[in-house]
């Protein structure tokens, strides 16, 4: 029989039990009330007791099974783990209903199970980081065997041509090269270049909006800068590689000089005119939590409204904008579909923005969709690669929040 | 008594879903991104004309395609897979390993690698020496094997034009790249002393040799921008763009089918598939879909395929796959060798 | 160290200006963060508007017999490099199931190449002088005209360009969110509803906590290389599946819906709770019947918000598989899929002049989408907000 029936019949036969469960707990309850005694619960309380009783137990005796088989690779057949699970729900559907008794406080047995399970889901989210941890350490850790660590956060050629020709049988891979300098360089570039563009307009579209604004245009600019970042980013590809990129080969050529079509400066562009909302709304949250009592302060002394916004409101405000800017800056470090349309695939160290250059998201995609052996030491570069970009986007986001966390210390704000 | 009906309803739909038996109707294939565009063009007819699901199709290339094809047989593994290559005998011995001990091989047609450049260009005539040089990371000069020094053609030869070398290729990790190096940067460079033992290794990384990504249709559009680059990619891709797209003739042979399918052009291999035969049973239009691949329609002289840009195989050699392919001849490790 | 009057005027007068000038900076700078928004959508209209329109050819089709196994003889020689291929290749098929249409003929709009498509277009194409005189003969004669692109809405993905259509995209996209909401808002709010109503306040609770803002904040496509190792290498989920999409862009959308329910009960005031309390509700009673029901408004636009944002996710899906070329229209949670972005993605690499304004298309698509999600959820939050 195959898996998708036996768990259909499976599910079947619990929701029978199920059901069964709570009408025979719901109606002993009733009977022992309507006979007189006190009870210490409702007896609708009483039948999810035995629902759960009997459901629980064979979730998790199956759940674990199907664990062990994962794990252990051990050959418990399907019908056989599920069957044991069945029995386990009746014995647990008899046992609860011995227990439904008046002195037996059905509802906080309930409410336990319920807060264990509220429990549980929030562990997962820490599952979740385990999981990608274990994922790309543990892959990484391989490639590490292979190539040097040193190496690979020193080196300045990234050529894994030899080892494709190693997994292709010529060739034995010794001549492959993994520097990763010349990536993260690139991504340093474009990074660059995106936070050029984003933080001053960013930063001056917020001083504009909670300082200059009528309410009028901040109900409508925010919402309208919020449309910028809710774009997706392969679309943000598209544009930058068939729109933006022509524009500056051919400017660059009307000035006289050189510029590939893969050039560093059409992603950046386009990925600062997508972190520009996080930095606007980010620092006009902050500019906003700044006292009143400052401003007001400095306007008695006899200064100018654009003085007090350079000179007290700003520098007040200033973790929160370098907060700003760090989680920006990881944003764009992160980002991925942008460049894979519109960067190159040469790994090039060069401060050239007009020139082709590759960045340490390319990699990985390039890595692990190309033709590929999954043991090659290519594919397991990107996990490698994509280790230390954790790493660094995990220090930018932490700094961040030490920043806010400074501001919100200094100035007693709480809603940030 | 209303909510209980609710759950069990809710529960009843989500059960109905989960508990469909997936009947594995649909073919699933992996493999060469160069005959990747011929096979997604026969699996969506086969889709359309046949009453079966179209099969999957995902483009792996040539060793990832062979690698998943070898893995074994059964649940998640491919039925079928491309390859811009033919199987190695490791990688048939893998298969063996893995269980997988009845394939069918299937020989589609023929495939040349040209050099493609602008149309507005004037025809260029290249041999294999010079697109050597041009490319190499290091080449022979005054019998000294040096970094490439070379930056523009006419430094090569100088019947070569005054051009900047600008090649746009396939990455490391693509059949087609494979079978350029092995084709045209080891077969030059055999005769050269020079390199020694070792051979020639590497591919010039200073910005010479632009590595265009795994997708050929990049580099052509890269070439209708910048009109002075050449670029390296399969025959059929020329094929679909000749309005844009004219490529250089290579030790005096110009790139067409007729010259590529009878092996003179010197740049040229062959497409293939292989079939696993113990995935009959669990996926029956396995075969229709294999044998409307292989039938005249598709792979003959005036089929559909050749209209996209394969170079087809001469009839009679047409004929001997086709009746391998239907009669489901097992391969053997002898064919490989 | 006194100054004129006039003096002081000046420098006061200086001064303002300066200040002024602040301001229109400031004003310019939003200013250009809208141009560039304008200038986004008048080029995505400009190359996407054209693809809702189709070129169609009107032909006679006649039915014989020999169609029957070569659909090409149905149509008149000379407009056959006109028609498209998808329209002849059924033919045959067509004649099979209904043998009684042997020996009829009517007069059809039919789909038109693409070639004919974007010449009409006054795009790049590739039609011959001749070819391009003989078709404007008979678009005079009103035997060829561009009409709405049903195919677009209605097929899925093509390697024959007039052909290509976002529905299996569409489908596939709806798939993967039931996956991706299915696992994520019961889990998310749970873990809200823990954290914000039952935790103590020790360590493990902020561990959790700190490692939910991280979360948050992790590239995209590190959460596709766990997908690509542990869903499909160690738990064996098919590859390109709608489920393991689903799953690690579940993973994505939990801290923003752990985040934004956290934020939506915190907006409920303490006071009803104290009443629960005050008339006998254990702790679970007080969330289950008052705080949960007032702060659902706040939760539902949160996970809308949460599952646009993952609507727009290309990366992570790419790592685990989902750019297959998917034609037909499935609608199941294990075959291989697609999803908009991803087949924005794929369409983008085509060769072919047609797939430029089928990229833009699918884009306009999407984008729409993705705004009326996110207007619907802040029209959603206005209405239902209540000022305690």
């Amino acid at each position: 029989m195959q898996t998708n029936q036996l768990l259909l019949i499976f599910c079947g036969v619990l929701l029978l039990l199920g059901l069964l469960a709570f009408f025979a707990g719901r109606s002993k309850a009733t009977r022992l009330r309507s006979a007189g005694t006190a009870m210490f619960a409702q007896p609708d309380q009483y039948a999810w007791f035995t629902v759960l009783s009997t459901a629980g137990p064979a979730v998790v005796v199956s759940a674990l099974g199907a664990f062990v088989l994962l794990l252990m690779g051990a050959d418990i057949p399907t019908l056989y783990l599920l069957a044991a699970s069945l029995v386990i729900a009746a014995i647990g559907l008899l046992v609860s209903l011995n227990q439904v008794k008046p002195d037996f406080h059905a509802r906080q047995a309930i409410e336990r199970v319920i807060r264990m399970a509220l429990a549980g889901a929030a562990l997962i989210s820490i599952l979740t980081t385990f999981g990608i941890l274990i994922s790309i350490i543990s892959e990484a850790l391989r490639f590490f065997q292979m190539h040097s660590f040193w190496e690979f956060i020193t080196g300045t050629t990234w050529n894994p041509g030899a080892s494709f020709l190693a997994s292709a049988g010529r060739g034995d891979g010794s001549g492959a090269e993994f520097g990763s300098v010349p990536l993260f360089a690139g991504t340093f570039m474009i990074t660059a270049i995106a936070m050029l563009v984003a933080v001053p307009i960013g930063l001056l579209s917020a001083i504009y909006m909670s300082e200059f604004a009528p309410r009028k245009v901040r109900t409508v600019a925010k919402p309208v800068l919020e449309v910028l970042a809710g774009i997706p980013t392969v679309v943000y590809g598209f544009f930058a590689a068939i729109t933006v990129a022509p524009i500056i080969v051919n400017i660059a050529g009307f000035l006289g000089l050189d510029a590939s079509y893969n050039n560093a400066l059409a992603p950046g562009i386009v990925m600062g005119i997508m972190i520009i909302p996080f930095i606007s709304s980010l620092s006009d949250d902050v500019i906003n939590s700044v006292p009143d009592s400052m401003r007001q302060g400095s306007l008695a002394l006899g200064m100018t409204k654009g003085e007090t916004i350079r000179d007290v409101v700003v520098p007040a405000a200033m973790p929160g904008i370098i907060s700003a800017s760090l989680l920006g800056m990881s944003r764009a470090m992160g980002e991925t579909m942008i460049v894979v349309m519109a960067a190159g695939m040469r790994p090039n160290l060069t401060a050239n923005p007009l020139e082709d250059m590759t960045t340490v998201t390319v990699r990985i995609v390039a890595a692990l969709t190309g033709d590929q052996e999954f043991e090659s030491a290519e594919t397991l570069s990107a996990f490698a690669l994509g280790l230390v970009l954790f790493v660094i986007t995990l220090a930018l986001n932490l700094v961040s929040v030490l920043m806010i966390r400074r501001f919100r210390e200094k100035y007693r704000v709480n809603n940030l | 008594m209303n909510r209980i009906l609710k759950t069990t309803v809710i529960a009843a739909a989500v059960m109905s879903v989960a508990g469909v038996a997936q009947a594995r109707d649909q073919i699933r294939i992996v493999g060469s991104s160069t005959v990747y565009p011929f096979a997604s063009y026969v699996t969506e007819e086969f889709g359309a004309t046949t009453g079966n699901p179209t099969p999957v199709i995902e483009s792996t290339g040539s060793g990832g395609g062979l690698r998943l094809f070898c893995n074994g047989v059964g649940e998640g593994t491919p039925d079928i897979t491309n390859a811009s290559r033919r199987m190695k005998v490791s990688e048939f011995e893998r298969c063996e390993e893995n269980g997988v001990t009845d394939i069918t091989e299937a020989k589609i047609g023929s495939d040349g690698i040209v050099l493609g450049q602008s149309s507005e260009n004037d025809d260029v005539a290249l041999t294999r020496e010079q697109i050597f040089m041009a490319v190499a990371a290091m080449v022979p000069v005054d019998g000294e094997l040096v970094e490439n020094p070379y930056t523009n053609w006419s430094e090569i030869d100088s019947s070569l034009p005054d051009r900047e070398i600008s090649i746009y290729g396939p990455p490391t990790t693509s059949g087609t790249r494979d079978a350029f190096e092995e084709l045209v940067m080891e077969s030059s460079s055999e005769g050269m002393d020079v390199y020694g033992d070792e051979g020639y290794t590497d591919i010039r990384s200073d910005g010479v040799y632009i590595d265009a990504g795994e997708n050929d249709n990049l580099i052509v559009q890269r070439l209708s921008e910048d009109t002075g680059a050449f670029g390296i990619f399969g025959y059929s891709f020329l094929e679909e763009n000749t309005d844009t797209i004219s490529a250089a003739s290579i030790d005096g042979v110009e790139p067409e089918a007729e010259a590529i399918s009878s092996g003179d052009y010197p740049i040229a291999r062959s497409l293939w598939f292989y079939v696993k035969n113990q995935h009959a049973e669990e996926v029956p239009p396995m075969y229709d879909y294999v044998d409307m691949f292989m039938s005249e329609m598709m792979i003959g002289d005036d089929g559909y395929l050749r209209d996209i840009g394969l170079i087809v195989l001469p009839e009679a050699e047409r004929e001997e796959w086709r009746q391998a392919v239907a009669d489901r001849t097992a391969m053997t490790a002898d064919v490989l060798k | 160290m006194s100054h004129s009057f006039d003096e002081i005027s000046q420098q006061l007068k200086r001064r303002h200006r300066k200040s002024t000038r602040l301001k229109w900076i400031t004003m310019g700078s939003l200013g250009l963060a809208g141009l560039f928004l304008v200038l986004f959508f008048a080029d995505m209209l400009s190359k996407g508007l054209p693809a809702f329109q189709q070129a169609y050819i009107q032909t006679e089709i006649s039915y014989t017999e020999e169609a029957e196994t070569d659909g090409r003889r149905a149509f008149d020689e000379e407009l056959l490099p006109l028609i498209s291929r998808t329209v002849v290749r059924v033919i045959p098929m067509e004649l099979r199931n209904n043998p009684d249409m042997i020996g009829t003929s009517e007069e059809q709009w039919v789909l038109a190449t693409s070639e004919v498509d974007q010449y009409l277009k006054g795009h790049r194409h590739r039609l011959s002088e001749e070819e391009q005189e003989a078709l404007d003969a008979r678009v005079e004669a009103g035997q060829v005209d561009l009409r709405f692109n049903s195919t677009f809405f209605g097929s899925g993905d093509s390697k024959i360009a007039e052909n290509a259509g976002i529905l299996s995209a569409v489908v596939g996209t709806i798939m993967t969110m039931i996956v991706t909401l299915a696992i994520s808002f019961p889990i998310g709010v749970m873990t809200a509803i823990y954290l914000e109503e039952f935790a103590p306040d020790n360590r493990l609770t902020q561990i959790i906590e700190i490692n939910i803002n991280n979360l948050a904040a992790i590239p995209s496509i590190l959460f596709g290389l766990l997908g690509l190792a542990i869903f499909i290498n160690f738990f064996g989920v098919p590859r390109s599946s709608p489920l393991v999409g689903g799953m690690t862009l579940a993973l994505m959308t939990l801290p923003v819906i752990i985040i934004s329910t956290r934020t939506a009960l915190r907006s409920v005031p303490e006071s009803i709770r104290h009443a629960g309390f005050g008339v006998g509700c254990s702790r679970w009673q007080v969330v289950r019947d008052h705080v949960l029901p007032l702060a659902m408004p706040g939760i539902m636009t949160g996970s809308i918000i949460g599952l646009a944002q993952a609507m727009g996710e290309t990366a992570p899906l790419i790592i685990v598989g989902m750019v297959a070329f998917i034609p037909d229209v499935g609608v199941s949670f294990t075959n291989a899929a697609t999803v908009m972005p991803a087949q924005i993605f794929t369409w983008a690499g085509e060769p072919e002049q047609a797939f430029v304004e089928k990229t833009a298309g699918g884009i306009l698509v999407l984008l729409t989408i993705l705004i009326s999600l996110n207007a619907f959820a802040v029209v959603m939050r206005k209405k239902f907000e209540r000022r305690w």
